[in-house]
């Protein structure tokens, strides 16, 4: 467990050190909403009705271009097969990486969530509702990001391979996000009934995905 | 914490988060993640749905009322079993639009009307020849929209 | 099953099997269209444009099939490490893609006339459009990796996280209220379709399966003498490294 906790940390770390790879990410996440919002046009009345969508369909595409970080870094510099070595059960250690991504990389969008959602004239009423969505979401973008990433281990310039593999497994979660984004914004209790299948996509991924990265990771090593 | 211990805790944490998921999703389907409203859930609706909404349900008989003249102008009634909703639709309709046929409309909810700017027909899972179904419908053994 | 796990005895009766399976796909899409086109009914609500249905709804089975195939394979692969296994999921791949492609074309033909529309997002239709996609990452996860036995184990595991879309696809309509109509064939309480339409729907669906099974055995024998040519090649490149071994 310990050893698990230093990985997630020294992973954190890294992404905030290493030229701001995290904060790249947040850069990319505002400049793709402002893009959008550009291409709508100033109509209010749209923009706010979008906004939703517009948050998670960015959010999804700057965890997408993260997503060769996770383990690519450490596959170079032979610090994952120190891991492999290291007794610990793999499949933990690629929850722990998947959990750093989440920290490191997603979590940024999601405080950035409300100050772009003034841009776009989100209602006032819809914050909670979309950046509820997004926490207990976008950990499934993690999960499978750490997956695919593992997959295309062995690839040098693997990011729109990634994309390409992971793009069918997110596209359920963007789907509930947003209508449970929207369910809540309307008022429905508990968001409605698009939110559980969001959080149930969440724990599908804490379940299937740490085994299959570590056996991708092997694949990908030995 | 023995290795036996670990590998108990891991397994009892698989168990317990498959659990977890199962409910959620069975709970979710349970409420049905619908692709449209019905006249009933309309009904239900504390507060008035803003933007595009689906609606779907069986045109009432009797309340298809084409604008004079016009085919492309056309009021209707979508009914499910307890309750009823207005439409207004301009626009081409669908081959299998008629008395009695299942459709889903899109559009904006105003003072309890849905104007509708697309209507698209729902075709149901029964395929049969015309003949047949007419001499189910003579005989009294089955009615349009429901399962033989 | 383990007569064939010797690739040479596969390829004898594949090639015997080859011919066989695509006269009998033949004779069996003949008599299935005659019946579709000819000699049966018109629908008491949809009139001739019911006829899609004996060309759109083998293709969707047959997409379902197809991934089923490759994912079974990918699980034998894993734990029998059949050395056909994982030649059959890559062979699967683009003819499961295609029959994918076949499904959402008619679908979307016979969609226009019917609902009214091309497309709509609604969750059959989005699932199946994912469930393409999931074949092209597959296909495109075996391109890029080299190393077969890698790709072979990599691309196994894709296929079986992918595999939970195929459960969703199927109850999908049962589910969400959807634009598509419940299932007519494989359902509980029977069949809802007339036996005079059942009929021919049932002979172009092993039609499909005849020409699915051809297809296979033929791709399958082209992937088997194209790792046969890379044995070669690398062995000519290094003639006295393959001598010591």
């Amino acid at each position: 467990m310990k050893r698990l906790m230093a990985i997630f940390e020294r992973d954190v770390t890294l992404a905030f050190r290493t030229g701001g790879g995290a904060l790249n990410s947040v850069a990319f996440f505002a400049l793709t909403v402002v893009i959008f919002a550009l291409a709508i046009g100033p109509d209010r009345a749209r923009l706010s009705e979008s906004a939703a969508p517009i948050l998670w369909t960015a959010a999804t595409l700057a965890a997408m271009l993260s997503f060769d970080r996770i383990l690519q870094a450490d596959f170079e510099d032979g610090s994952l097969d120190a891991l492999i070595e290291s007794g610990d059960l793999l499949s933990l250690v690629a929850l722990a990486k998947a959990s750093a991504h989440w920290v490191s990389t997603l979590l940024p969008l999601i405080l950035a969530t409300p100050v772009l959602g003034l841009l776009l004239g989100l209602p006032a009423h819809a914050y909670f509702p979309l950046m509820a969505s997004m926490v207990i979401g976008t950990p499934a973008l993690s999960l499978f990001g750490a997956l695919a990433s593992a997959l295309a281990l062995s690839l040098r310039r693997a990011s729109m391979l990634i994309t390409i593999l992971t793009a069918p497994l997110l596209t359920p979660a963007i789907i509930f996000g947003v209508a449970a984004a929207n369910a809540g914004a309307r008022g429905d209790a508990l968001f409605g009934p698009a939110l559980m299948l969001l959080a149930a996509m969440t724990l599908f991924g804490v379940l299937v995905t740490p085994a299959a990265t570590a056996a991708a990771i092997r694949f990908n090593t030995d | 914490m023995t290795k036996r211990e670990k590998r108990l805790l891991l397994v009892a944490a698989v168990v317990g988060v498959a659990a977890v998921a199962a409910a959620l999703v069975l709970t979710a389907l349970n409420s049905a993640v619908a692709y449209f409203y019905t006249p009933s859930d309309l009904q239900k609706l504390e507060k008035t749905p803003v933007g595009l909404i689906r609606l779907g349900g069986l045109v009432a008989p009797g309340s298809v009322k084409f604008a004079e003249g016009r085919e492309t102008e056309v009021n209707f009634v979508i009914k499910d079993e307890f309750a009823e909703t207005a439409v207004s639709y301009k626009g081409v309709l669908p081959d299998l639009f008629r008395e009695g046929q299942g459709v889903i409309v899109q559009g904006k909810l105003e003072n309890g009307r849905v104007l509708a700017s697309e209507v698209l027909a729902k075709h149901d899972e029964n395929y049969m020849p015309k003949e047949v179904a007419d001499a189910l419908k003579e005989q009294g053994r089955w009615k349009e929209g429901e399962t033989p | 099953m383990h007569n064939l796990a010797n690739p040479q005895r596969f390829e004898k009766l594949a090639i015997r099997l080859t011919p066989l399976l695509s006269i009998a796909a033949g004779v069996t899409a003949l008599f299935g269209l005659y019946y579709a086109l000819f000699n049966s009914p018109a629908d008491y609500q949809q009139g001739e444009s019911v006829r899609i249905m004996y060309v759109h709804v083998p293709a969707a089975w047959m997409a379902l099939m197809c991934y089923s195939t490759m994912a079974i394979a990918s699980g034998v692969g894993f734990i029998w490490k059949h050395p056909l296994a994982d030649v059959t999921a890559k062979s699967t791949a683009p003819i499961g893609a295609a029959f994918t492609f076949l499904a959402l074309v008619t679908g979307s033909i016979w969609g226009k006339p019917m609902w009214g529309t091309w497309w709509a997002w609604d969750a059959r239709l989005t699932s199946v459009l994912i469930l393409f996609f999931l074949y092209l990452g597959y296909i495109a996860l075996w391109s890029a990796i080299d190393d077969k036995t890698r790709a072979a184990k990599v691309a196994a595991i894709a296929c079986l996280v992918g595999f939970i879309n195929i459960p969703i696809i199927k109850f999908s309509v049962d589910w969400w209220n959807s634009l598509h109509q419940p299932a007519s064939v494989l359902r509980g309480g029977g069949p809802t379709i007339h036996q005079s339409m059942l009929t021919p729907l049932l002979l172009m669906g092993i039609a499909y399966g005849l020409t699915f099974a051809a297809l296979l055995l033929i791709s399958m024998r082209a992937e088997l003498a194209e790792r046969r040519i890379a044995r070669l090649e690398q062995s000519a490149r290094a003639p006295s490294k393959a001598m010591i071994l």
